[in-house]
C-alpha cells in the first residue's frame, strides 16, 4: 500500500471544449488535511467527483487509499467519505433516518449499524434533536450531521467539498474544531475552501486557477515563495511618500491603512527605522510588524483578488 | 444486497408516509379516478331522448309511442304537435330523436297498408345514433307483427325464413362498464407506478441526494430494487382494491382466479416502474421526468385496446400493441374476471409482459449505471 492516501497524476477533466481540471499532479499523505483552494469554477469540485467516482476522469490517473479511481471505484466507495457542497441528505427524514439509510446503504447491518449511527448523533450533538426533520434543524446542525454522515463507515479518507459555505464564523470554527480532531485520529482530509483563514488550518495548500494546480505548499511555504519580504503596516502616511521609501517591493491600501513589503535585507523592513525615515520627511505614522497572509500569495500568483 | 435493498425501500417507505401527498397520488387519486372513469365511461345506450311529434293523435298512435317509450332505450323529453318544432328539438340538441307518426297512422294499419314513421337522429354522436336506430327498426317490426295478430289482420310483416339469434357471452347484457373497468385498473396501475418512480428519482437528481448515495458502495440494481419494491406494493393494493370495487360498485364478475391478475400485475409493474426508473434516469429535473412520463401514457393507453378495440385499428398497427405492456395486462384481468380465463390461457400475455419487464429493467438499469457513474 501506498505511503500517501492520494496520488493524482496528470488528471484531467473535460467537458466538451472545456478543460475543468488541467493535467493536476499531487499527493495527500495519510492523516493530513489538505486544502484545495481557488474561484467558484477553478476545478475543485470537479476534481473530488473524480476522486470519489462520481466522475470519470478524460486523462491521467489517481489514486485514493492504495485503489485506482478508474479500476475499482466500487472498492473506492467502501473506504472515502463525501460531504459535497449542498446538504445533500434527506430534509424531509429525521437525522437518525438519514444516518439508518446511510449507513444500510454503506453495507452497515444489524448491531454494527445500531453502534455507527448512536455514535454519529452523538458526535453531531444530535441526540435530543434526533427525532426532528433535518430540514428545520438550523445550518451548523445539518452540517455536523452531514459530517458525521459521512464518518459513518470510518473512512480513511473524507473529502469535504466547501463544508463550510454558508455556515456562520461561530459553527465554522466549531466545525474546524472537529475536522481537525478527525484528522489527528489518523483520517486523511481533503478539503476544498474559499475561506483563506480555514486554509491556514491546512497542513498543505493547493491552488487551482483555471483548471490548473498553480502552487501546491504549506501556508507557511507558500508565503516564503510567493510573497517574500517582510511586512509592514502604516498608518497615517500618505501612499506616494512610501514609495519613494528604498527596497520597497510593494505597497496597497489596507483599509485606512497602508500594507508594505519590504526586501528581506531593507533596513526600513524594520518598523522602528521606517518611522524614523517618514518622521525626517516630516510625516508621524504609527509603524507595525505584520505576518504575510494566504492573499498575498494570492494576489502574487493570480494578480487580481479573485477569493 | 439484501441490507442495501432494505435500506433504500425503507426511507422510501419512511418518505411517502411523511408526504401527504404522494399517498393521495398513490392511493386516493386512483380509487377516485375509477369509481368516477367507471361512472362515466359508459358506452351502453340508455334514456336516449325523444321528442315526439304525433300528428294523428289515435288510440294506435298513442299505443304506438308508448310501447316505444316502455323500455330503457328511450326517454320522452318533449311531446310537440309540429313536426317542423320536434326537429328544431333535435337541432337544438335538446333530443336525440324526432319521432314523426304522419296524419292517417291508424287509418293505414286498419286498411292493412304500410306507413311510414319518420325518426330524425343525431349523428353527432355516431354510436348512440345507430343503436337508437337498430333499436328502432327492431320495434316497429315487433309492434307490427303484435298488432296485425291482436287485430286478426295477416301480418304484413312476416318473419324472414333465417334468423340470426345472438346469444352474448360472458357480458349477456352488453354492460360496457364490466368491459371498461379492468382497462381503466389497468391505467391506472400504469400512472401511479410510472409517474411516482420518475418523479421520486428526478427528485433525489435535485437534491443531490443521489449524488450522496453514489459515493456510498451500493449497486445500481439494489438501488433500483430498494427504490421499485415499496411502489410495486402499492401498486398491488391498488389493483387488489380497485378490483374490490369493481366487484362492489360496478358488477364485475370475478370468474377466474385472482392470483393469476396478482401475478399480471407484478410483472405488469416490472415494466412500468422500469420505465418509470428509465424516465427518470434521462431526466434532469421533476419537471422534465413529468413530461417524460405523460409522454409515454398516452400511447400505451390508446395502443391497450381499453377503448377502442385492437381489431379496428390499421394493420400496420396492430402488431405494434403487442409491445404495450398495458394491451396485455387489459386482456389479463378481463380474460380472468369477465372469461374466468385459466393460467394457460394468458400464458402468452403473462409471458410477453414478463419479457418486457425484464429486458425494460435491465435496461433501466444499465441506463442508470451509465447516467450516473
Amino acid at each position: 500500500m501506498s505511503a500517501y492516501a492520494v496520488e493524482v497524476e496528470g488528471l484531467t477533466r473535460r467537458f466538451g471544449a472545456f478543460i475543468a481540471v488541467n493535467d493536476v499532479h499531487f499527493q495527500v499523505k495519510q492523516g493530513e488535511i489538505f486544502g484545495y483552494l481557488g474561484a467558484n469554477g477553478a476545478g475543485k469540485s470537479t476534481t473530488i467527483k473524480m476522486l470519489c467516482g462520481l466522475l470519470t476522469p478524460s486523462e491521467g490517473r489517481a489514486t485514493v487509499a492504495g485503489r485506482d479511481i478508474a479500476r475499482d471505484p466500487r472498492g473506492i466507495k467502501r473506504v472515502i467519505g463525501y460531504m459535497s457542497q449542498k446538504f445533500s441528505l434527506y430534509m424531509d427524514l429525521s437525522p437518525r433516518e438519514n444516518l439508518e439509510f446511510f449507513a444500510g446503504a454503506q453495507g452497515l447491518r444489524g448491531r454494527a449499524r445500531k453502534i455507527a449511527v448512536e455514535a454519529a448523533l452523538n458526535r453531531a450533538d444530535l441526540r435530543d434533536r434526533s427525532g426532528q426533520r433535518a430540514g428545520d434543524l438550523p445550518g451548523g446542525l445539518r452540517q455536523r450531521l452531514a459530517l458525521a454522515s459521512a464518518r459513518l463507515h470510518a473512512p480513511s479518507v473524507l473529502f469535504l467539498d466547501e463544508p463550510t459555505a454558508g455556515v456562520a464564523p461561530d459553527a465554522r470554527r466549531e466545525f474546524w474544531r472537529e475536522i481537525r480532531a478527525v484528522a489527528a485520529q489518523g483520517t486523511t482530509v481533503f478539503v476544498t475552501t474559499h475561506h483563506l483563514d480555514e486554509a491556514e488550518y491546512c497542513a498543505r495548500v493547493g491552488l487551482m486557477v483555471d483548471g490548473r494546480l498553480k502552487a501546491l505548499d504549506t501556508p507557511a511555504g507558500l508565503k516564503a515563495t510567493h510573497a517574500p519580504g517582510r511586512f509592514l503596516t502604516i498608518e497615517g502616511a500618505p501612499k506616494a511618500a512610501m514609495r519613494a521609501a528604498p527596497g520597497l517591493m510593494a505597497v496597497e491600501p489596507f483599509g485606512l491603512r497602508l500594507r508594505a513589503r519590504f526586501e528581506a535585507a531593507a533596513p526600513l523592513a524594520d518598523p522602528a527605522r521606517c518611522a524614523a525615515w517618514l518622521a525626517d520627511q516630516g510625516i508621524a505614522a504609527r509603524v507595525e510588524r505584520a505576518e504575510a497572509t494566504l492573499e498575498d500569495v494570492f494576489l502574487a500568483l493570480v494578480g487580481v483578488e479573485v477569493l | 444486497m439484501t441490507t442495501e435493498i432494505l435500506a433504500v425501500a425503507l426511507k422510501e417507505i419512511r418518505q411517502t408516509r411523511r408526504d401527504p401527498r404522494t399517498l393521495a397520488v398513490l392511493v386516493v387519486a386512483p380509487l377516485m379516478q375509477l369509481i368516477l372513469l367507471g361512472f362515466a365511461v359508459n358506452l351502453d345506450v340508455t334514456h336516449v331522448p325523444v321528442v315526439l311529434a304525433d300528428a294523428d293523435q289515435t288510440a294506435e298512435s298513442r299505443a304506438f309511442a308508448e310501447a316505444l317509450l316502455a323500455g330503457e332505450t328511450f326517454e320522452a323529453v318533449a311531446a310537440l304537435p309540429d313536426p317542423e318544432a320536434a326537429a328544431a328539438e333535435v337541432i337544438a340538441g335538446r333530443a336525440a330523436i324526432a319521432l314523426i307518426i304522419p296524419p292517417g297512422f291508424a287509418a293505414a294499419l286498419r286498411a292493412g297498408r304500410a306507413v311510414d314513421v319518420q325518426a330524425l337522429a343525431d349523428g353527432s354522436d355516431a354510436q348512440r345514433a345507430v343503436v337508437a336506430q337498430n333499436t328502432l327498426t327492431a320495434f316497429a317490426a315487433r309492434w307490427s307483427l303484435a298488432y296485425s295478430a291482436a287485430t286478426g289482420q295477416a301480418p304484413r310483416f312476416t318473419q324472414a325464413p333465417v334468423e340470426i339469434r345472438p346469444r352474448v357471452l360472458y357480458n349477456p347484457t352488453l354492460n360496457s362498464r364490466v368491459f371498461f373497468v379492468p382497462g381503466v385498473a389497468a391505467t391506472l396501475l400504469l400512472v401511479v407506478t410510472l409517474v411516482v418512480t420518475a418523479m421520486g428519482l428526478a427528485r433525489e437528481k435535485e437534491d443531490g441526494t443521489l449524488e450522496q448515495i453514489l459515493v456510498t458502495p451500493i449497486s445500481s440494481e439494489a438501488l433500483m430494487l430498494g427504490k421499485v419494491l415499496p411502489y410495486g406494493l402499492i401498486g398491488l393494493f391498488d389493483l387488489a382494491l380497485a378490483v374490490t370495487l369493481g366487484a362492489a360498485i360496478f358488477g364485475v364478475p370475478l370468474r377466474g382466479a385472482l392470483p393469476i391478475v396478482g401475478l399480471g400485475g407484478a410483472l405488469y409493474m416490472l415494466t412500468t416502474l422500469g420505465l418509470g426508473l428509465f424516465v427518470a434516469s434521462a431526466a434532469r429535473t421533476q419537471q422534465q421526468a413529468f413530461m417524460g412520463a405523460f409522454f409515454l401514457i398516452l400511447p400505451m393507453t390508446l395502443l391497450s385496446g381499453f377503448m377502442s378495440p385492437i381489431s379496428n385499428m390499421p394493420a400496420w398497427l396492430q402488431p405494434l400493441t403487442l409491445l404495450d405492456p398495458m394491451r396485455h395486462m387489459v386482456e389479463i384481468l378481463r380474460g380472468v374476471l369477465l372469461k374466468g380465463a385459466s393460467l394457460a390461457d394468458l400464458a402468452p400475455q403473462l409471458l410477453w409482459l414478463a419479457g418486457m419487464g425484464l429486458t425494460v429493467f435491465t435496461a433501466a438499469a444499465v441506463a442508470l449505471r451509465k447516467r450516473l457513474a
